[in-house]
């Protein structure tokens, strides 16, 4: 993630000419420091010495991913901005209180998750999601597939048409149930591993898995409804 | 020979690449003759795909100013700075 040049206080006027008489590999440790060049656990150090400095380093270097993950699990830019603020406010008072068992990242996003979590949960509830064998095609008895499938996946060529399936797809997320919404955005929308998201969330991989897989299956029926309403050039296949 | 419904429940192991080889080319064979399931496929894949595309971009400038603003306020009305801490040092002698 790019370093923003607003963050980090520039005490100096001539900051950046003083910067550049010190050697290029001495690391630097002023007010403009990166997390790249001091690390996480330099970071988690200076955090838990309660150094203010530190803090526009951990804004740098998890703003995006603690907004983007507030942000695609409440829909809500107002929501998401108190979410941000709740978590970071959290982390660096309860930094001591961190054993470095997980990644440090790990640890946010998991702040991130139950901040945004109990935002959700103040909603009206949404509908539970169908059972797997719901979000399928039908089956016959013998187990083969018993209607046409339309393959839309080779709709989104135009870029246009592509905006309209993503807009789509966002709209379907806001349906998921918060469980399944926050396994979904850790794994597909932030990426990451299976295992990194267990732990986040504090669940089995195969409960994980099985949330992912619902999710991900209810998604898709919302795009193949869109899809096949709007006529889209698609091809239909027949099992 | 796998049925439809058994691809069904391979679908997230053989689209995380998690299949033991063997399971996956039988189910790559019956994708070589069932349309439909390859359509499914296709498409549940194609969901994965526009899912990347949902990421918001990074958090705005305004939003990151108000941020620090809001946090130090906020610290620095629960935390004593160290001159105030040194000012109540100087005040208890």
């Amino acid at each position: 993630m790019p370093y923003p040049e607003s963050f980090g206080r520039t005490p100096h006027r001539n900051n950046r000419q003083r910067r550049a008489v010190v050697p290029t590999d001495a690391p630097c440790y002023d007010d403009t420091m990166r997390f790249a060049q001091i690390g996480e656990q330099e970071l988690i150090g200076r955090l838990k010495a309660r150094d203010e400095a530190a803090l526009d380093l951990l804004m740098a270097e998890y703003g995006g991913k603690v907004y983007g993950l507030s942000l695609r699990m409440t829909s809500n830019h107002h929501d998401a901005e108190e979410v941000c603020q709740d978590v970071f406010l959290a982390v660096f008072e309860k930094i001591s209180a961190f054993r470095g068992e997980a990644k440090l990242s790990s640890w946010v996003y998991r702040i991130t998750a139950n901040a945004a979590l109990m935002k959700l949960r103040k909603r009206p509830k949404v509908k539970e999601l169908p059972l797997e064998e719901e979000l399928g095609p039908a089956m016959t008895e013998e187990g083969m597939i018993a209607e046409p499938v339309v393959d839309w996946s080779r709709l989104p060529s135009d870029e246009l048409e592509r905006k309209e399936l993503t807009a789509r797809l966002a709209q379907a997320v806001e349906l998921l149930p918060p469980e399944y919404r926050t396994v979904f955005v850790l794994r597909d929308v932030e990426g990451l591993p299976a295992e990194e998201a267990s732990q986040v969330l504090e669940i089995s991989v195969a409960a994980l898995k099985s949330r992912l897989h619902r999710a991900r299956l209810f998604l898709r029926k919302q795009l193949a409804d869109y899809a096949v309403k709007r006529q889209a050039p698609a091809k239909p296949m027949s099992a | 020979m796998l049925k439809c419904r058994d691809v069904g429940q391979l679908l997230h192991d053989y689209v995380e690449k998690l299949l033991e080889p063997s399971i996956q080319q039988a189910l790559e064979a019956h994708l070589a003759d069932c349309a439909g399931c390859l359509a499914f496929i296709n498409t549940y894949k194609q969901t994965i795909r526009l899912s990347d595309g949902l990421r918001p971009a990074e958090m705005p400038p305004e939003l990151q100013q108000k941020l620090r603003s809001f946090i130090k306020t906020k610290l620095s009305s629960r935390q004593p700075t160290w001159w105030r801490q040194l000012w109540s040092g100087l005040a208890d002698h």
